[in-house]
């Protein structure tokens, strides 16, 4: 029964988003307000559905209904409630449902907020947000359909179908049960009950901008109103985004045994490309709300974000570039490129169809290289180049590879941590220059001026490092340009405050408050910025300076590393309430003489693969990381570690959660103008009204 | 009387003595170097094993990662150098087993492509700046939806301005 209400949701919410489609391009074509409002309702009804759907789904995860082939693969009588709930994202089909449930949930939220203000984009927006919520629900119900059943038909055979077929029984519960596969391992942990959804948040949230966009370019409306519309979604999406990509690092770091948080794994990558376009987009917006300029580049910006969400989840599911997210593989490959195909080519050809028309022409034009917007250009210019870098590296040169010289390659680090850090560096600099810079131009001199401080700031930490001895040219230069950020968006910061404090005679806490609720984006901008230079810290200090080796050590004896020192004390092999088997060895870290930390790195061995778990002493300074490799059987008399140290790594942890608190503030939706700034916006707007 | 063919028997062999001595001595130190994990992870950490799909071979758990692991330490003890047990590997699993492409020409794609990519964006960017300079435009921005663009240092001011009023 809970099957047939989950099919029957499902397929509901497809006839729904059709209708929606053909009701808005009705209704929009022919000015039918009618039309145009059923097809939000049925719009709005997508929710409720989808959420019956997936309420379905988990319902029959946690009361063990492992007749449905989803539940049966992703879940075992053994299997704690708790991963039940999070089994919903835990493999193809559910994954895909949950993908159209928080798409359904996005677009009823833009519409409820958006659809006074911005009405004649509505019935356009309603058609690309439908057309794309209808693609993944048709692949749920068509091709990896959550609620599909195991049968027993008459010979015995097993059959795996939707609808019963003719004269086929149910199979045992119990049976089921016994045979009951089980949640992955890899899916097994803190990181994944939130990395997962965080993503797809991410993922869908870009869905929005990329349909008010579309809508401008199909109605005609190309002033900045599907900006306005969309920069909120855009920062909401790329925040959830931007935790989904720091979850996912956690993630790595404690499961997989990497020693890092980053492999430049191709699923990673497909992550982290819409998050360098948006990221992009975020800039250049800019452009186009202060000067009413890059309104193509804006757009294309645009699409490319949502083109590379699109290629991003076919690239994950399709097996596409096998990868440890194989678990998401499938047959939807094809639809899947054929949907992002045609979805790009529709897109770019309706830009260069406005284009054509002269309708995407600028307000306004460069006047000078100095000038911000120059600088956002060349900060788009660099994205695009780390985009395209990236994207080469992870997906067109082993598919160009194969396809034209028959030989299968992989880009890995080497690769990457050739050609990346140069741009990454490149973007550093600018995000210390471009915000001293003015809107038109700016003098080099002016910009000399403000740029003394940060950069007197940074030539002091510089002769710091280098008192305490460290002589690494690249390190040196990778801090320098990091942190010269960093100081301009403190010293921007300040330059505010002390402005208040001086003025105004305000408290400093008083000062800086007010500043930040004053422009919230200009200040949230500020600290993601720093939030930024903090990961940027960290990520130069656990790639330059991380140490690691590899030793075998009898019970009783240390190894030294770093200037930690860890005894290998004992070995304790054991199964856990889940069935799995794990050997455990016990270590102590010493530093200095002093014991500072019991340890247990283990690995947990799986009947379908083996984890290591990494045991990890942790402080601001650096990780003492260690993975235990191997053991003399029976005996454990010895044992193998591996060990890292991770210099300054708990930077990008805490430089994330700063640029998350700033995309937080540069997102809050209240704000609050100077009085004489709201007065005349008013006085503007009566001046249009009337005239 | 024994004793002294004893001694000229060892007469007679010292040479052939000394010379295999001397043979062991340069031989043994190639033979029997010691080879570290360090030393294995050094390579192995280039290296993926077309099985475990993009998990560098130094940390993959897998029993084919640890045989492969063992298969460099043997050649490293035989006295092969990196770059001969990366080409070994390669000439029999192919391109894939390495981070970055043996091939010259593949090599050269890989790492170049990218670069050249960007080389045409930034030329094409210079382009667009230079010719925007030269049509001359130098009017201030338009409003844009009925709003004055006010600038940064025009917001602060103003910003500044009015608490003082409502001071």
């Amino acid at each position: 029964m809970l099957a047939e209400i989950g099919l029957t949701a499902l397929f509901l919410t497809f006839v729904a988003a059709i209708y929606a489609i053909i009701a808005a391009v009705y209704g929009g074509r022919n000015h039918a307000d009618q039309w145009v409002k059923s097809a939000r309702n049925a719009s709005l009804l997508t929710f409720p559905l989808l959420l019956t759907a997936a309420g379905v789904l988990w319902i029959a995860l946690l009361s063990g209904q492992y007749q449905i082939s989803y539940v049966w693969a992703v879940s075992s009588p053994s299997t704690p409630t708790f991963y039940r709930l999070t089994a919903l994202w835990g493999s193809q089909e559910g994954s895909i449902l949950f993908w159209s449930l928080l798409m359904s949930l996005f677009s009823a939220a833009a519409l409820l907020l958006n659809w006074r203000s911005h009405r004649r984009l509505m019935p356009y927006v309603i058609a690309y947000m439908m057309a794309t919520l209808a693609f993944f629900v048709g692949l749920s119900l068509f091709l990896e359909n959550p609620f599909e059943r195991y049968w027993l038909l008459p010979g015995n055979e097993v059959a795996q179908t939707a609808l019963i077929p003719a004269g086929a029984i149910a199979p045992e519960p119990e049976r089921l049960a016994a045979t009951a596969q089980g949640l992955n391992p890899l899916l097994r942990h803190f990181g994944m009950i939130i990395h997962p959804p965080m993503l797809y948040l991410g993922f869908v949230g870009f869905v929005i901008p990329f349909a008010f966009a579309m809508a401008a370019l199909a109605s005609g409306d190309l002033s900045t109103n599907w900006i306005k519309a969309t920069r909120r979604w855009t920062l909401v999406a790329w925040l959830f985004l931007s935790l989904g990509l720091l979850l996912g690092g956690r993630w790595a770091y404690d499961v997989l045994g990497w020693g890092g948080y980053w492999g430049w794994d191709p699923v990673e990558n497909a992550a982290f490309l819409p998050w360098l376009i948006g990221t992009a987009f975020l800039h250049s917006v800019m452009i186009q709300e202060k000067r009413g300029m890059l309104k193509t580049w804006n757009m294309f910006l645009v699409i490319g974000t949502f083109s590379a969400v699109i290629f991003g989840t076919f690239a994950t599911r399709s097996g596409l570039i096998d990868s440890v997210h194989s678990f998401a593989r499938s047959q939807i490959g094809f639809p899947m490129f054929f949907f992002w195909a045609i979805v790009t080519v529709i897109s770019v050809g309706l830009i260069l169809w406005r284009w054509n028309r002269g309708e995407l022409k600028d307000d306004h034009q460069f006047a000078n290289i100095l000038s911000r917007e120059s600088l956002f250009v060349l900060n788009n210019l660099i994205f695009v180049v780390l985009f395209v870098a990236i994207f080469w590296g992870s997906f067109g040169a082993p598919i160009v590879s194969e396809l034209f010289f028959d030989t299968n390659i992989t880009l890995g680090t080497d690769y990457f941590m050739r050609v990346t850090p140069p741009l990454f560096l490149a973007l550093y600099i600018l995000m210390g220059i471009a915000p001293l810079s003015a809107w038109g131009a700016t003098s080099l001199r002016r910009l000399g001026k403000s740029l003394l401080i940060p950069l007197a700031l940074t030539a002091i930490l510089l002769v710091i490092l280098l008192i305490d001895g460290m002589r690494g040219v690249g390190a040196l230069v990778g801090y320098g340009i990091v942190s010269l950020a960093g100081f301009v968006a403190l010293y921007e910061i300040y330059r505010g405050a002390a402005a208040r404090h001086s003025s105004l005679n305000e408290n400093w806490f008083r000062a800086i408050t007010a500043l930040f609720g004053r422009n919230k984006r200009r200040y949230g901008g500020y600290i993601v910025h720093l939030g930024i230079t903090i990961i940027g810290i960290g990520v130069i200090g656990s790639t330059l300076f991380q140490q690691e080796t590899q030793q075998t050590l009898a019970k009783g004896e240390s190894l030294s590393i770093g200037g930690y020192e860890m005894r290998y004390d004992d070995f304790t092999p054991a199964i856990a309430d889940d069935g799995r088997t794990m050997q455990i060895a016990d270590v102590t870290v010493m530093r200095g003489g002093q014991e500072i930390a019991n340890l247990r790195p283990r690995i947990d061995v799986y009947p379908s693969n083996p984890m290591t778990i990494a045991g990890s002493y942790s402080t601001l300074e650096n990780d003492f990381y260690v993975l235990l490799v191997g053991w003399e059987e029976l005996s454990h008399a010895t044992a193998t570690f591996k060990v890292y140290i991770n210099p300054l790594i708990n930077l990008v942890w805490w430089g994330g959660l700063i640029l998350i608190l700033g995309t937080f503030i540069a997102a809050w939706p209240m704000e609050l103008l100077p009085i004489s700034v709201r007065e005349q916006v008013r006085n503007d707007r009566r001046v249009g009204a009337k005239a | 009387m024994r004793t002294l063919t004893v001694r000229r028997g060892m007469m007679y062999h010292a040479p052939a003595i000394m010379a295999i001595l001397l043979v062991l001595v340069f031989a043994f130190p190639v033979a029997a170097q010691t080879v570290t994990d360090d030393d294995v992870n050094a390579i192995a950490k280039k290296m993926y094993c077309p099985v475990c799909e993009n998990i560098p071979l130094d940390v993959c758990p897998t029993q084919a990662c640890a045989d492969w692991r063992g298969e460099i330490r043997q050649q490293l003890e035989s006295g092969s150098t990196e770059q001969q047990i990366i080409d070994g590997f390669v000439a029999r699993y192919g391109e894939r087993v390495i981070g970055t492409p043996q091939d010259p020409f593949l090599r050269a794609l890989s790492l170049l492509t990218p670069w050249l990519i960007g080389g045409i964006g930034a030329l094409a960017v210079l382009i667009m700046l230079a010719r925007w300079r030269r049509s001359g435009d130098l009017r201030p921005a338009p409003a844009v939806s009925g709003v004055r663009i006010l600038s940064d240092d025009d917001y602060r001011l103003r910003l500044e301005t009015d608490l003082k009023e409502r001071r």
